[in-house]
């Protein structure tokens, strides 16, 4: 931290600059794919369908199936074993655990819901992408949900609390924390730490993952939206069913109350 | 009119309503899927859904597999049909496409029906389930429209599978799509008659 500005020139909290699309992939009934920085993940949702093998059905609620997968080009690091590693099993277990809170799973008993998060390129807080990227999936793939849930790290350089860190900070700062959380009701559905952080610097960090919710969350719906938009663009003067009215439409994705907030597509650094 | 696109878990209504798709919490209304919300009429058309099957309805599916007993068939849904050997007339083989009626659901919601019917030839199209309602139009109107001007034998399952067979099939499965695809805007009756018309010529 120099004058109160990080490596990339961010301030404390400042987000990256984030872009998300829905409806990507042809072929699976929801995806997303997102860039949040330099990370580039792409999200894929298949089912429900009949859970198998039949020893992992659940006859009260469908159970969720994720693997989280770091391609092997995705960062200078290793990552080319086949099968999963360690760190991956356990973050394909935080983000399934984190969907088993929103998902309306008791509506399709015996069945499973295959979620599937690819890292194409890391720059660190991928499991925050990744959890992001999958709720915009699983929304766009019409399984019911209460929710859309959203996730930011945040973490602490030296004395002072930041947010949404990138990979060098991630490596070389004292604590790490990613959270998940569902808007609505403001649950945290994830809250990992990695290094030390006194009590109140917990609850502050909270806060400020709290904060950035709001924009985060705009670019999720944004997202979600934007296919049926540019279908009603194109019949405007014949259409009635189109855009929310201007005062609903979020159209712009700077928002100046916001502190997190960036332009979409602005690179951050 | 106050048509609005609504996503999962957005605020419907500030009090409790009974609406299909949504859900109560905490004194308010909240939507759980992708839809158009209707201020006026407080109904929630899905954009993004699944089928949830219901008696009575016609379905589309292919037999997956024949147990002695009991014929299993894939309706492209969490749901598993049954159709047991006492009601299948002729002969029915895996890998048959055939149209049925739901009949009855079970508790762990295995769909079992009645009354198929072997479709030979022709091919199946995959429709978001969400899009029938739109694709039959009221009173069958839009497929009747689509059938009489391709001449293609349509059934169409509520499942969202819909089988073609003979006529202009491409006609008919471009029109389709264009459903599937502006199934949310309005003045699409038009726009498919004006398709069909032009694809006639």
């Amino acid at each position: 931290m120099v004058n109160g500005k990080r490596l990339d020139g961010r301030l404390p909290g400042d987000l990256r600059a984030i872009k998300i699309e829905a409806g990507i992939l042809k072929n699976a009934p929801g995806s997303a794919y997102v860039e949040w920085g330099n990370n580039k993940i792409l999200a894929a949702v298949y089912g429900p369908s009949e859970a198998l093998p039949k020893h992992t059905q659940d006859p009260e609620r469908a159970v969720i199936k994720c693997r989280y997968q770091m391609a092997p080009f995705s960062s200078l690091e290793e990552h080319n074993r086949s099968g999963p590693n360690r760190r991956a099993i356990e973050i394909s277990k935080v983000t399934r655990e984190v969907f088993e809170n929103v998902v309306i799973r008791e509506s399709f008993p015996g069945s499973e819901i295959r979620l599937f998060v690819e890292v194409l390129q890391s720059d660190g807080g991928t499991r925050a992408a990744g959890i992001t990227a999958a709720a915009v999936a699983l929304a766009s793939s019409g399984i019911p949900m209460t929710d859309i849930p959203y996730s930011v790290s945040v973490g602490k350089i030296g004395d002072e609390i930041v947010l949404d860190l990138n990979k060098l900070e991630d490596n070389y700062s004292d604590a790490d924390v990613p959270i998940a959380i569902s808007p609505r009701q403001g649950r945290v559905l994830l809250l990992q730490m990695d290094g030390k952080m006194s009590k109140e610097e917990v609850s502050r960090a909270v806060k400020m993952a709290g904060d950035a919710g709001a924009f985060i969350s705009r670019l999720q719906a944004e997202a979600l939206r934007a296919p049926y938009l540019r279908i009603s663009e194109k019949y405007r003067n014949k259409t009635a069913v189109n855009a929310p009215s201007p005062a609903q439409r979020p159209v712009n994705t700077t928002n100046p109350q916001q502190p997190g907030a960036q332009p979409q597509g602005h690179q951050g650094q | 009119m106050m048509q609005r696109i609504v996503v999962p878990g957005e605020k419907l209504e500030p009090k409790p309503l009974r609406i299909d798709e949504a859900f109560i919490d905490n004194g308010s209304t909240y939507s759980t899927i992708m839809s158009i919300y209707d201020d006026e009429k407080k109904v929630l058309v899905p954009l993004e859904g699944l089928w949830y099957p219901r008696e009575g309805e016609t379905v589309v599916g292919v037999v997956q597999e024949d147990k002695f007993n009991v014929l299993i068939v894939d309706l492209d849904s969490p749901y598993r049909g049954l159709i047991f050997a006492k009601d299948v007339s002729g002969d029915l083989a895996a890998g048959d496409i055939i149209e049925a009626t739901v009949k009855e659901l079970d508790k762990t919601k295995t769909v079992i029906l009645g009354r198929p019917r072997k479709l030979a030839g022709g091919k199946i199209l995959y429709v978001k389930p969400t899009r029938i309602a739109r694709l039959l139009g009221k009173a069958n109107s839009m497929i009747r429209q689509i059938t009489t001007a391709t001449q293609t034998s349509v059934t169409v399952g509520m499942n969202g599978l819909v089988w073609l067979h003979g006529g202009r099939m491409d006609l008919c499965t471009e029109a389709i799509i264009m459903i599937q695809q502006e199934a949310h805007t309005s003045g699409l009756t038009d726009r498919v008659a004006a398709l069909l018309q032009l694809g006639a010529r």
